[in-house]
């Protein structure tokens, strides 16, 4: 293994990475970019939203996080590792401490809740093990505590397929967990949900950050999830950084400012039941 | 007041034009003046009354001959599945390196592609005319060759079906940091098995009619008597092999809609 990750021989709580992007760029292969120019700073244990529309270069300001995207020039750092320049292994492991849910959960729908949870062991599990369909008692047990965490645990043998959108996120969720993340991504998680269930996967989220402490990057567009939920804002906007400051004080001007346009009532999710 | 529609495009320039080019194109390959093909119709009328007493004997199938055909019959059907689940077997990975999504790697997934489309070019007749020879006549040839031409098909038409379809579960596992043998064996292959399933299937079916062939050149089944009755005229016993294998593909089709429906 990775001696060097601080995170080494600690089972319960890994440490919490801090990410940096330095003048990073990304143009991608058709000619459009996406991201220009962007610097960031994001200490370990922030709780922060991306806001922008969309088409705003927020989604693959995220991806060039985990190298999903790769930055065309400038630095990205996660922790101790450096993602731009890392290729094949070195690349897949530093992935295997960064979890990741997306809009539309990306489970495998066929496949039962358990091993698409165990898809979050990948990085840590040798190939052939993973060949064999055996996984390790502690992968296992690790399946079952992050599916408990989520209150999915009675619904380990169903597929994901027959899950409702609220409960395919929480087994998003623990998929992500699994991986004992040393930082969390999120892409427009509450996107495909209606309002209640969206607000229970932003209180996840919440609470993952309050309890392990560790590093949340949430993408939204909608501005009250934003304030509710976050403690930082960094608004983009046709690839650039327009906002950052405190989410709490992030007034209707400065989201105009983001959207640029004036607020619409589609910009607010409307509050919890 | 009656809402104004925006006017709808016309198309209908386009679409005869390319009607008419396939017509002309189409007429043009039956002209042997300019390179096409002869079709000799006036020959039908010459010659129907030769053809017209084989048809009749086709349609009057003689069950007496029933009992000799079992025998050869289910020989076919045995080489028919044995074929289809060795080729079903064989075809998992296989499929998942020549498609696209499954194998990101351009150099493995055309090595792959490349072997597939080789199988595919050579004629099921000329594997098994070769295979008679280097083994003798019997049922391994025939299987043999089957197994050739059921990988060729379900590597090809499910690659393909991969290719086209989506696959957000494979960006989670990357994200992940899963290889992707992990990612196909975990989550592409499940994924992928109606696809599979379907053209499996369509394999055994497959190859209950193509055996009936490949007894010509003596690769085993109701092919060698279906050819041996061809040869002494006995064409009540043709008629009857047919009516078999037409009852057989029925019986499979049948069977094959039912497990699919399940399956998905």
């Amino acid at each position: 293994m990775n001696a060097a990750t601080p995170d080494a021989g600690v089972a319960t709580t890994p440490a919490s990475w801090p990410i940096r992007l330095e003048n990073v760029t990304v143009t991608y292969p058709n000619g459009t970019t996406a991201l220009r120019d962007v610097s960031l700073e994001i200490a370990a244990g922030e709780m922060v939203s991306i806001v922008g529309l969309s088409g705003s270069g927020k989604s693959t300001l995220i991806r060039t996080i985990n190298g999903l995207v790769p930055a065309t020039s400038g630095t990205v750092t996660v922790g101790p590792h450096t993602v731009t320049g890392l290729r094949g292994r070195g690349l897949r492991r530093m992935r295997g401490h960064i979890g990741m849910i997306f809009q539309g959960f990306n489970l495998a729908e066929r496949v039962d809740v358990y091993r698409n949870v165990l898809v979050g062991r990948f990085a840590h599990t040798p190939t052939i093990r993973t060949l064999t369909g055996i996984p390790t008692a502690r992968d296992r047990e690790l399946a079952l505590r992050t599916l408990d965490s989520v209150g999915m645990l009675d619904k380990l043998w169903a597929r994901a397929g027959a899950l409702s959108g609220g409960q395919k996120q929480r087994v998003a969720i623990a998929r992500a967990l699994a991986q004992e993340p040393s930082v969390m991504l999120a892409d427009e998680p509450v996107a495909s949900l209606d309002p209640p269930t969206a607000h229970s996967v932003m209180h996840e989220l919440q609470r993952i950050n309050a309890e392990q402490g560790l590093t949340v990057l949430v993408n939204l567009h909608l501005m009250d999830l934003a304030r509710q939920y976050t403690t930082r804002m960094i608004g983009i906007r046709a690839g650039e950084i327009v906002h950052d400051g405190p989410a709490g004080d992030a007034t209707d001007a400065d989201f105009e400012r983001i959207y640029g346009r004036s607020i619409q009532p589609h910009d607010r999710l409307g509050t919890a039941t | 007041m009656p809402l104004e529609a925006p006017t709808r495009p016309r198309t209908w320039r386009r679409t005869a034009l390319v009607v008419l080019a396939v017509a002309a194109f189409t007429v043009a390959t039956c002209i042997p003046a300019i390179g096409g093909v002869e079709l000799d119709f006036a020959a039908i009328a010459k010659n129907w009354r030769f053809g017209a007493e084989k048809i009749g004997q086709l349609m009057q199938p003689d069950w007496t001959f029933l009992p000799r055909t079992l025998q050869p019959m289910l020989e076919t059907l045995q080489m028919a599945l044995v074929a289809a689940v060795a080729s079903a077997i064989v075809s998992v990975p296989l499929t998942l390196w020549a498609a696209r999504p499954t194998n990101p790697n351009g150099i493995t997934r055309r090595l792959v592609r490349g072997v597939i489309n080789v199988i595919r070019a050579v004629p099921d007749l000329v594997y098994a005319t070769v295979l008679v020879a280097v083994i003798g006549v019997g049922a391994l040839p025939g299987v043999i060759t089957l197994f050739l031409f059921n990988l060729g098909i379900v590597v090809k038409l499910v690659s393909e079906a991969i290719d086209s379809a989506d696959h957000a579960y494979l960006e989670a596992g990357r994200a992940a940091g899963g290889t992707q043998t992990q990612l196909n064996r975990v989550t592409a292959r499940p994924q992928s098995m109606p696809l599979y399933a379907n053209q499996w299937l369509y394999a055994l079916e497959l190859n209950v009619r193509v055996s009936a062939i490949l007894g010509i050149v003596g690769a085993g089944g109701i092919g060698r008597l279906l050819d041996e009755r061809r040869g002494f005229y006995a064409y009540d016993d043709v008629g009857l092999v047919i009516l078999e294998i037409l009852v057989v593909v029925i019986v499979i089709e049948v069977f094959s809609n039912l497990l699919r429906r399940r399956l998905v």
